[in-house]
């Protein structure tokens, strides 16, 4: 038996290695260059000198990292983190509330209902995000009828901390869909029988939700906490709009050089380091999700 | 605590984070459709106190939103297939290989997901400026395909995720080839992970506005940024009327999709259906 | 000069796409199929600008058979900057409607072709001082309207108002004063405290010291980056001052009250130009003949009223809601401010880094 598995999955490995090859073939030839070029033209970019006054970076001069140089202030590190933080409190705040309603439609709800839940999941991601910030700036607002929702969270509604809840707020809105419709295939691959297996064993309903579903759902957890870990920090227009000016993203950052003040190369080179960081971050997370996913399998 | 106790504190707090979730995601929904009849060009107190059919008249008898909308249809729906079928086999690659850099490329196959999409407008701009690309479509479609494949690679990845390879090896040694293992096995249990992408890679798509205000050209916009551009003097709620008409586009799509097809046939099941 | 070959067949078969789907802005009635017409690319702001703008060239086609389409702005006038220099020379604009600060950058870049006064006729009524011009003296801009950054406040929220603005750091005023990101409105909002404490953009140290006193104070409640940013915050209620253009005022003063502070002793209004410019490599004859008849005194009167901004033809009548708003002849002098744009431009960049640097950790704490 032990014999007989082993050769299947030697044989299916060269076999299927070479299958992948074919499978990879598509992004490598149509969608890298599509991404490479442009990633590209930004990092030459980046390298260029600004000339106060001109648009864009000046052509032709001698190549410097004074761009990214630049960037290492205190003021610039805050705003890394900020983004980095409030990314996160959105991420784990759509994990806490899109899990229970992706477990629901997997497991719990009848057909008509959980076809409904996710009719409306999918149609809530059609709200168009401008809409969906004014929205949550009339319902939270100081003039809207939930304004005073921010003592639930200790916010006085007046403070500037208010502010942040609104970024997060808004955020959330997208992310909830987003991770729990992600959550849903994740939970759909899981075994119902293995929680039952454990429930008639005695244990009690948590810890076999806990030790069973929940650890064997992780990696897909981390897979969708980091689709909307990243939509968060690459959002523009909710911190543009509901940060008021106070909590500003460094994709706020890096709008006003594009847009504003013409200084491409300063915007180029605090995407490249965004960009690194995030990849950075996010490759660890997937060493993570593939430790996590190797257990699992076992 | 006995057992009891604790499994109702656990469906509590399991049922309780169900409702907020359900609340707080109608809250906003609910406002935005009032939003869409309220008369006003600002935002004002909550509840409106004027109220019109004007957004939606606005945008049923303008041919401005029309040939956005036209535009926004082509290029969203173009690099959602492109996504959807690439991305998804990328992520079965990805999640069956192990091959050397597979970490680094599948970093990179998400990296546009992080970077803001002002950048992303522009470099695609550059580029394809040096490539002597000038008009709108192909443009505006590279630039959408960038910032959807991502979401397909995810999603699929996250539907793979429970999934033992020793399905896919089964196949094999029941003796089908590779590609009958992938189109019969694999393909079908990722499916609601491909379909989730591809629902997302749409979206992300036809609400986007900072790519498609690079990549435009007068003749070819899409739809948010031709309401976008409406927007400078007053707000414009158009958008607002343009929301509404999607949400309910979609519940009655998916529902007539569901009556015709079959939604559990169209979504998969996963490997172990519906259980109850 | 292959660019400008390459751009206007670029235009040609752009516009014969149009005509053929019969689509959108460029109205299907205007493209006729007449050989010998010129076809202009025309950059236009939406909402109220291109609705008077469309106006206007049916009666400009009554005469002329140029082709106008148009391109909508949609971010600020500055994105499309960035859109050009992107693909220079293969710009497929022909005519932009922006405003001076960005008259300045093009006109550092070289994008734009002198105007021709043998064809624009009108502009020789225009105020020489509303006119930019490159370093050879060259007029480059024809100005179609005055436009202005000015204090005000509701009257409704604040019946007291407020006298000077050194008034806005006291306790009254915290969380109600609504301002600029510092680089919108080109840094103005940094220039007028500089006036506020005796200095001016060139020495804007002692401005840097009012912001920062009125960030620590908490008067600040929120900073705009667009307009309907702004008339949203201002229709809110929640704050009262601020500090925006006219079109911004204009928009709020159509459903609160508004008075505007543009006669304080102790500071400035400051008045800017908006109106056409003349992309290099354009069809020029047709282009100015185009601008020319924007800048008929006639025509000037009618495109500025539904805009809320200042006419610049001497000979036109100014909307009578936004009269107070603007200053008379003998008025100048003392209330009034024309900023260095060219300066300015060149300051953001630094203003910008220093608003991040300095002044955003004071208020976030």
């Amino acid at each position: 038996m032990a014999f007989a598995r082993t050769s299947a999955g030697s044989r299916s490995g060269t076999r299927a290695s070479r299958v992948n090859g074919v499978l990879l073939l598509p992004a490598l030839v149509l969608f890298l260059p599509l991404l490479i070029g442009p990633l590209a033209v930004l990092l030459d970019e980046s390298l260029k000198p600004y000339e106060a006054g001109r648009i864009g970076g000046t052509e032709g001069a001698e190549l410097t990292f004074e761009n990214y140089t630049e960037l290492a202030d205190p003021a610039y590190v805050h705003y890394f983190l900020d983004t980095f933080r409030i990314g996160l409190i959105v991420t784990l705040a759509a994990i806490l509330l899109g899990y229970p309603i992706a477990h629901f439609i997997v497991r719990k709800a009848s057909p008509w209902l959980a076809k409904l839940l996710i009719a409306s999941l999918i149609g809530m991601l059609f709200l168009s995000l401008i809409v969906r910030i004014y929205a949550i700036s009339m319902a939270y607002g100081p003039l809207g009828p939930f304004n005073d929702v921010s003592w639930l969270f200790g916010i006085d509604p007046r403070s500037p901390a208010k502010t942040e809840l609104m970024v997060i707020f808004g955020l959330l809105h997208t992310v909830l869909p987003l991770v729990a419709i992600t959550l849903i295939s994740t939970i759909q691959n899981i075994n119902p029988r293995l929680e039952d297996a454990a429930l008639s064993l005695g244990a009690p309903r948590w810890k076999a939700f806990t030790s069973i579903t929940l650890i064997m759902s992780l990696p897909g957890i981390l897979s969708a906490g980091i689709i909307g870990y990243a939509f968060c920090i690459s959002n523009l227009v909710v911190p543009l709009i509901l940060g008021k000016g106070f909590v500003l993203f460094v994709s706020n950052l890096i709008y006003f050089r594009f847009s504003e003040i013409s200084n491409f190369p300063s915007g180029a080179a605090i995407s490249i380091l965004m960009m690194l960081i995030s990849l950075t971050i996010f490759y660890g997370l997937m060493r993570l999700v593939r430790d996590k996913n190797g257990e699992a399998r076992e | 605590m006995s057992k009891r106790y604790a499994d109702a504190f656990f469906f509590t707090g399991y049922y309780g984070l169900i409702a907020l979730a359900i609340l707080f995601a109608l809250i906003p929904i609910v406002i935005a459709v009032v939003l869409s009849f309220d008369n006003r060009t600002f935002i004002g107190p909550f509840p409106p106190t004027d109220w019109s059919f004007r957004w939606y008249e606005e945008f049923l008898t303008s041919d401005y939103y029309h040939q956005g909308l036209k535009t926004s249809l082509i290029v969203s729906s173009t690099a959602t297939l492109f996504s959807t079928v690439i991305g998804a086999l990328t992520a079965i690659a990805i999640d069956r290989g192990r091959f050397w850099g597979r970490g680094v490329l599948q970093s990179l196959f998400i990296s546009p997901l992080v970077i803001p999409t002002v950048v992303i407008g522009f470099g695609v701009l550059m580029f394809a400026s040096r490539l002597g690309i000038v008009d709108g479509l192909p443009r505006l479609i590279m630039g959408h395909i960038i910032i959807t494949f991502p979401y397909v690679v995810r999603t699929t990845l996250a539907a793979l995720i429970g999934l033992r390879p020793s399905y896919f090896e089964a196949a094999l040694s029941l003796g089908a080839t590779p590609y009958q293992a992938l189109w019969h096995i694999t393909i079908p249990l990722a499916r609601t992970g491909i379909i989730a992408g591809a629902i997302f890679a749409f979206v992300m798509s036809f609400d986007e506005v900072a790519v498609s205000l690079f990549l435009s050209d007068p003749f070819t916009y899409t739809l948010p940024v031709a309401l976008l551009a409406q927007m400078r003097a007053n707000l414009n709620l158009t958008i607002a009327a343009v929301s509404v008409i999607f949400i309910i586009v979609t519940i009655v799509l998916i529902w007539a999709l569901d009556r015709i097809a079959g939604l559990d046939k169209i979504v998969g099941q996963g490997v172990y259906g519906r259980i109850r | 000069m292959s660019s400008s070959i390459t751009r206007r067949s670029f235009t040609k078969g752009a516009l014969a796409g149009v005509g053929l789907t019969g689509s959108g802005l460029a109205m299907p009635s205007l493209v006729r199929p007449a050989a010998a017409a010129d076809r202009l690319l025309v950059v236009q702001w939406g909402a109220q600008w291109i609705e008077i703008s469309e106006e206007i060239v049916k009666k400009y086609n009554e005469t002329k058979d140029t082709r106008i389409a148009w391109e909508l702005h949609s971010g600020g006038s500055a994105a499309i900057v960035a859109k050009i220099k992107a693909i220079w020379p293969n710009a497929p604009y022909n005519v932009l409607s922006v405003w001076d600060p960005v008259f300045r950058d093009m006109i550092a870049e070289d994008w734009l072709e002198p105007i021709d006064e043998s064809i624009v006729t009108n502009l020789a009524t225009i105020p020489d001082i509303f006119i930019q011009k490159n370093d050879a003296g060259q007029k480059m801009t024809v100005p179609l309207s005055t436009a202005g950054a000015f204090w005000g406040y509701r009257e409704d929220v604040l019946p007291d108002g407020f006298d000077s603005i050194e008034d806005l750091l006291r306790p009254e005023f915290k969380g109600k004063v609504v301002v600029p990101y510092p680089i919108n409105l080109t840094g103005l909002f940094i220039v007028t405290c500089a006036i506020q404490r005796g200095g001016d953009e060139k020495n804007a140290e002692p401005g840097w010291e009012f912001v920062k006193e009125l960030a620590a104070s908490g008067a600040i409640g929120q900073i705009c980056t667009s307009n309907s940013e702004f008339i949203n915050a201002m229709a809110s209620g929640q704050y009262g001052v601020g500090f925006w253009n006219n079109g911004g005022w204009f928009a709020t003063a159509e459903n609160f009250p508004v008075k505007i502070k543009n006669r304080m002793e102790d500071n400035k209004g400051f008045l800017y130009n908006e109106g056409f410019c003349v992309l290099k490599g354009s069809p020029l004859e047709a282009a100015f003949d185009f601008a020319n008849f924007f800048a008929r005194p006639d025509i000037n009167e009618m495109y500025n009223i539904p805009l809320g901004s200042g006419p610049t033809q001497p000979g036109a009548t100014a909307n009578p809601k936004i009269a107070e708003w603007y200053y008379k002849p003998d008025e100048l002098e003392k209330y009034a401010y024309i900023a260095d744009y060219a300066f300015l431009g060149q300051a953001k960049n630094e203003w910008n880094e220093r608003w991040e640097r300095e002044i955003v950790p004071l208020m976030r704490s």
